[in-house]
């Protein structure tokens, strides 16, 4: 369809636009599987029906788990996949958000499932101004401000009596039975990791998201180009705080204490930076692939080796592999093969 | 005036074992554009070998150091090898870099521990705690034999760099890696000998500091952002600029733990770190960063 620019107004351009975009797209790309994150989701919320058969605890947990770590991981997507600002300081406002619900948790008894919201606007809003400073450095200076930024937050933490300092403080325990004392923080993770995935495909698809794509390839072309590059990246590291603050608020409550040595370690921020590249960086899918695999790697290593420094060196050899031989990650890997199954191309 | 007198020895003695622990990282990063994450965990190494150097055969930790030096050059030389070599076509290269030391960063600290066990160890050669006084100040002796083993290292390395051929090609390759391959510098070579002297300088600091500071493997965390803090503000790959951050910044955290609170000394490093990278993030002697 040809258009005559001369008279052709917005809707017209807009519509050959479309025409042109449609061609270029190959044919099973345009009808999306949408139907299979809405299967799993389906599925994942029957799941605790199983309780009624026996004792899944376990199992909820491991879906919990991957949960809260899919809400974060594609959470640091916003900034470390879409922006290509690599931030291993996000363990600061996993700490934020779990700190400010189980202060009013244990102080108000307000639970943090209700407050987990509010605890992620809070660490959007540390992450805000804290982008304000160290996003105008990028690459290598901007990797280590961030680790900066979790060693000066480890000493506030640890020396602050309000919270406890570095022994941390102790939430009130749930008092529903066995069976059920799971499932509302079960529930909450899916959900929250439903609303992430929804919440990252619509950053990704918009005029935001597009300008944070841009800003990634080359930022003094992004910004002659019209984007106001600061605002962009600042918004996109306070929109990722706020999703790991959200996980935070509730992963404290569920962990039922609260400890500096916990929450404000440097292996949270490398298992999110991990996980988005073992999955696929600045894809949706990415992250909750990277989740499900780091999970289960952690999971069998906890299982047959135990000890923590065994984790860490075996979280080290996969990211030194992953990195090495799948620097797009499964996703992206798969994606430019062209051999990623549709069920996957959440893009 | 005889506090900050004291206070000022004591500063530019650990400034000196600073300096030497921070030059490797500016060297490698100089040459070849990489942000060693591993560098701390590499130095852990080298003081467990002093460590156990002296713990098992009474071995002085000064006298260890060559030995130590020597291994971890041999690990650098195999590490870029294995995971560096590779990457220099990469396309986003500093960005992978960073990530890669990270993740051995992470694998030294998981070994070391699950191998030493992550209980605080320092050597104590009768030095350590053995003490100079000259009037009523102070010096302790360790404290100053390693920060003047750093300073003798850190003069050799200048030495080596300004006027032997070898430093002339890695001071070339680190001005503009196209020209000095150009003009028939192995710049790959070069690469892996810088990389391997930055190593065992790590390796030397290690050394020094197993009996300055207590060690264990997750200490490197701590030491990652005191190091960033004094390699950004010399100017990132300036070996000069280093050792005068290092003695700059260290005297600053003596007067701050001496007058605030010994915490809060730590704490100066990386507060400094975000207030160069704010200010200035060239640092004293770099150039100005490209956009990149």
């Amino acid at each position: 369809m040809a258009v005559d620019l001369q008279q052709a107004d917005a809707s017209s351009v807009l519509e050959a636009r479309r025409i042109h975009n449609q061609k270029l797209a190959r044919q099973h790309d345009q009808t999306r599987a949408t139907w299979f994150p809405l299967v799993v989701l389906g599925v994942l919320l029957a799941l605790p029906l199983l309780q009624l058969t026996g004792n899944y605890n376990y199992l909820l947990h491991l879906v919990l788990f991957t949960a809260s770590y899919a809400v974060m991981a594609s959470g640091w997507n916003i900034i470390g996949g879409f922006a290509g600002y690599i931030s291993l300081g996000h363990a600061v406002f996993f700490a934020i958000g779990g700190y400010f619900s189980g202060v009013l948790l244990a102080r108000y008894g307000i639970s943090s499932l209700l407050t987990a919201p509010l605890a992620g606007l809070v660490a959007a809003i540390c992450g805000y101004l804290v982008g304000l400073i160290t996003l105008k450095v990028r690459g290598p200076s901007f990797i280590i401000s961030s680790i900066a930024l979790l060693m000066i937050a480890r000493i506030l933490f640890d020396h602050w009596g309000f919270i406890g300092g570095a022994n941390g403080m102790s939430l009130p325990v749930t008092d529903l039975p066995v069976q059920t004392a799971k499932l509302p923080y079960y529930y909450a993770f899916v959900l929250m990791a439903a609303f992430t995935v929804w919440a990252t495909y619509r950053i990704k698809h918009s005029k935001f998201g597009l300008g944070l794509r841009a800003l990634s390839k080359d930022e003094v072309k992004a910004e002659s180009a019209g984007i106001n590059t600061r605002f962009y990246k600042v918004l996109a590291f306070a929109l990722s705080a706020f999703f790991v603050g959200m996980s935070g608020a509730v992963w404290g409550e569920y962990l039922t204490y609260l400890r500096p040595n916990i929450f404000l370690i440097i292996l949270v921020s490398a298992n999110l930076v991990l996980m988005c590249i073992l999955g696929g960086k600045g894809t949706i899918a990415g992250p909750v692939v990277g989740a499900i695999l780091i999970v289960a790697f952690n999971e069998i290593f906890v299982a047959t080796l135990g000890a923590s420094e065994i984790n860490i060196l075996a979280t080290g050899f996969v990211m030194v592999l992953g990195l090495m031989f799948f620097p797009n990650g499964v996703i992206g890997t798969l994606a430019r093969k062209g051999k990623l199954p549709r069920v996957l191309n959440w893009d | 005036m005889t506090d900050i007198l004291q206070i000022l020895i004591l500063g530019l003695a650990l400034g000196g074992v600073i300096a030497l622990m921070g030059s490797g990282l500016s060297l490698v990063f100089g040459v070849m554009r990489i942000v060693n994450l591993a560098h701390p965990s590499l130095i852990i190494c080298g003081a467990y070998v002093s460590y156990w150097a002296f713990k098992l055969w009474g071995l002085d930790p000064i006298a260890t150091l060559p030995i130590a030096a020597l291994i971890m050059a041999a690990i650098g030389v195999l590490l870029y090898r294995l995971m560096f070599e590779s990457q220099a076509k990469s396309a986003r290269y500093s960005e992978m870099t960073v990530l890669l030391t990270f993740a051995l960063a992470m694998i030294v600290e998981g070994f070391l521990g699950a191998a030493f066990t992550n209980t605080q160890r320092v050597t104590s050669p009768e030095y350590a705690t053995d003490a100079f006084f000259i009037g009523s100040l102070f010096i302790p002796k360790g404290q100053l034999y390693a920060g003047c083993v750093s300073l003798a290292i850190i003069g050799a390395l200048t030495l080596f760099l300004n006027y032997s051929r070898l430093g002339y090609a890695i001071r070339a390759t680190t001005q503009n890696r196209e020209a000095a391959e150009l003009l028939g510098v192995n710049v790959n070579l070069i690469s892996m000998i810088a990389f391997a002297i930055g190593i065992g300088l790590a390796g030397a600091a290690g050394s020094l500091v197993s009996f300055v500071f207590s060690f264990f493997p997750a200490k490197q965390w701590e030491w990652i952002a005191m190091l960033m803090s004094v390699v950004v503000l010399g100017g990132m790959g300036s070996v000069l600029g280093t050792v005068v951050a290092a003695l700059l910044l260290s005297v600053i955290a003596a007067f701050v733990g001496a007058w605030v609170g010994a915490t809060w000394s730590t704490m100066t490093f990386f507060l400094a770190l975000f207030v160069i990278l704010l200010i200035r993030p060239q640092g004293l002697f770099g150039e100005k960063p490209e956009l990149a």
